[in-house]
């Protein structure tokens, strides 16, 4: 399968390193969860991807080529980023916060084409915001805002969509809704979707392939594949924490 | 300007669904015009000489009616009211466009130190010109001093700020190198308070209770050319302000350069509040009382609302003070006037927490 993001011996961090070697693939239309404890990376791997951090070494390929060799607005074509909590601004309506990911296609003024407003209508149709263009987006919920914000990189038309955490803080129905509309857009649009989280038994379940950072290493694969290698062991070891095959959750 | 009143009005020409949504803001502008305009005619009519409506239209018409009616007018009230119009404007979109970069609903136009840079600079000029026995204070000499030295102190805080902000990526940091500059210039300054002489002093405190007026023809037209230039610059950053309002990360995964960004907006401040500080003073509360009202009143964050809306209710802000200022004889410094109106909002901000 043709890999839309490679990621070879990457190793994060600025002056120092703070997690080596990563390598990894996500072809078209797969979905990965990217799993680890607190503090080991998954954010900032999800952020030099996505060019809004440096990294330190190795290689980050989209379609084959450096990110870095990608200008800011060709990456934004590329790749959209969705932050674990965009802060909300009083008075903005979930349309015009919807509407500034068409940054690259609109002129120096910002106006939206038609055919925006007709994508930007759809999109929000598709993740179950039908009705709500005029609301005003610091009002909404955490779930719809979190369905506002994938809305948000979906009318940014990108390839691939990166997530930090879009799950946390939401409730276990809103949970369920986030993954399985993720899910279809990945099957739907043919978008590579890779997102951070801690519902592990959730991931397994609905995704393609999962990242495990671990404290020592980096496991990349299908989830019945890490299973049987034991990677999940490794992502707790220091701890008294046991991976349950069975339960698909630690005990 | 025109072409951003035309795309926030002409939303009525689209399809159905989305006149429902853009909602057009004809009545709250017709409002604000109709305001302006009052205060505009109040304020040339009222004064330490009341002139009646009749006697300034045909003036402005050209008819000749008295030598003292022109008089005042054009060398005295018509100056006024277009520096108060433009300083107005110019430090409203400006604070809007601090508050919105460093995410701080209490930011001003002087936050990073213009102010104080410009009074430096009147500090040295003033204080200099003193200590060279130069005594004429009213003179063209001394007010074009008093104004390139305040231009080149603001201009050199901001320069400075610029270079350092290539080295601070993040906003807060520059915000805190900001205040802290501004504090240490302020000190610098009371050090040549306490060292200068009676008269000298005199000098500088007058310019930093702020005033409107003295600004010959040609000083009006070097401030409105600075500030025609400093409102395009901010017209143009709408469209990355609007993505400031998401956060920096996403911002800058939408491919938004926000240390260009940040510099465009450092540069359309300095050409505007450090324009107005120049020629008027520093003139304060305006700047951060003007974008609220505007957001109480339109109740949309959108910059291209935003825009135009905090600089037509900063002008009328301003010619309100201005108006109550010089109702009295002697005229009370703007200041005064401008902090007993802005105090309260900003009091009302902090209780209501409204805009966090």
């Amino acid at each position: 399968m043709e890999s839309m993001l490679i990621l070879e011996k990457l190793c994060l961090g600025y002056n120092k390193v703070i997690y080596r070697e990563i390598n990894a693939r996500a072809g078209k239309n797969e979905i990965i969860a990217l799993v680890g404890p607190n503090g080991v990376g998954k954010s900032t791997l999800l952020k030099s991807i996505a060019g809004i951090q440096k990294y330190h070494s190795g290689t980050i390929k989209i379609l084959n080529k450096d990110i870095r060799s990608y200008p800011p607005n060709k990456l934004a074509e590329q790749l959209s980023f969705v932050p674990s909590q965009s802060p909300r601004a009083k008075n903005f309506s979930l349309f015009d916060m919807v509407s500034t990911s068409c940054y690259n296609r609109t002129n120096w003024l910002g106006k939206i084409s038609e055919q925006d407003y007709d994508f930007i209508y759809s999109t929000l149709k598709k993740v179950g915001l039908d009705g709500f263009a005029g609301r005003d987006s610091s009002k909404l919920s955490d779930g719809e805002f979190q369905r506002a914000a994938i809305a948000r990189s979906l009318v940014q038309d990108s390839q691939i969509i990166l997530l930090d955490e879009p799950t946390a803080f939401l409730d276990i129905a809103n949970k369920i809704t986030i993954t399985r509309l993720l899910k279809e857009i990945a099957e739907q649009e043919n978008k590579t979707i890779i997102f951070s989280t801690h519902d592990l038994q959730h991931a397994l379940k609905i995704c393609d392939k999962i990242w495990i950072m671990g404290h020592s290493q980096f496991f990349s694969g299908e989830p019945e594949n890490l299973i049987e290698k034991g990677a999940f062991e490794q992502m707790f070891k220091d701890s008294s924490l046991k991976f349950d095959s069975k339960l698909f959750t630690y005990i | 300007m025109l072409y951003l009143f035309c795309t926030i009005l002409g939303a009525g020409f689209h399809p159905a669904q989305i006149v429902k949504l853009k909602r057009s803001y004809y009545k709250e502008y017709a409002i604000i015009a109709i305001l302006l305009l009052a205060l505009v005619v109040l304020n040339l009519i009222l004064g330490s000489v009341i002139i009646p409506v009749k006697d300034i239209v045909s003036t402005l018409l050209g008819h000749h009616t008295s030598d003292f009616v022109s008089d005042i007018l054009f060398s005295l009230r018509i100056p006024k009211l277009i520096t108060a119009l433009m300083a107005g404007a110019a430090l409203s979109i400006c604070g809007l466009q601090m508050q919105t970069l460093f995410k701080n609903p209490l930011a001003d136009p002087y936050i990073l130190g213009i102010s104080s840079g410009a009074g430096l600079g009147v500090a040295f000029f003033v204080m200099g010109v003193s200590a060279f026995g130069i005594s004429m204070p009213s003179s063209l000499f001394f007010s074009l001093g008093i104004a390139t030295s305040a231009w080149i102190g603001a201009f050199a805080i901001t320069l400075l700020i610029l270079l350092v902000s290539y080295r601070l990526k993040d906003n807060i940091s520059l915000l805190i190198f900001g205040i802290m500059l501004g504090s240490a210039v302020s000190a610098l300054i009371s050090l040549f308070q306490y060292f200068s002489s009676t008269s000298a002093l005199k000098v500088f405190v007058l310019w930093t209770m702020g005033s409107f007026t003295g600004l010959n023809p040609g000083q009006i037209w070097v401030m409105f050319f600075l500030i025609l230039t400093g409102f395009a610059l901010s017209v143009y950053n709408i469209k990355d302000l609007n993505t400031l309002l998401m956060g920096e990360a996403y911002a800058k995964s939408l491919g938004v350069n926000l240390e260009k960004t940040r510099r465009r907006i450092l540069v359309a401040t300095t050409l505007l509040a450090g324009s107005v500080t120049a020629f008027c003073g520093p003139i304060g509360f305006i700047g951060i009382a003007a974008p609220h009202i505007a957001r109480l009143f339109f109740r949309n964050a959108d910059h291209k609302v935003l825009i135009p809306a905090t600089a037509l209710l900063g002008a009328v802000i301003m010619v309100f003070a201005d108006t109550a200022a010089q109702l009295s004889t002697p005229i009370i410094p703007i200041n005064t006037v401008s902090a007993l109106i802005g105090v309260p909002v900003i009091l009302a901000i902090i209780l209501k927490n409204r805009f966090v």
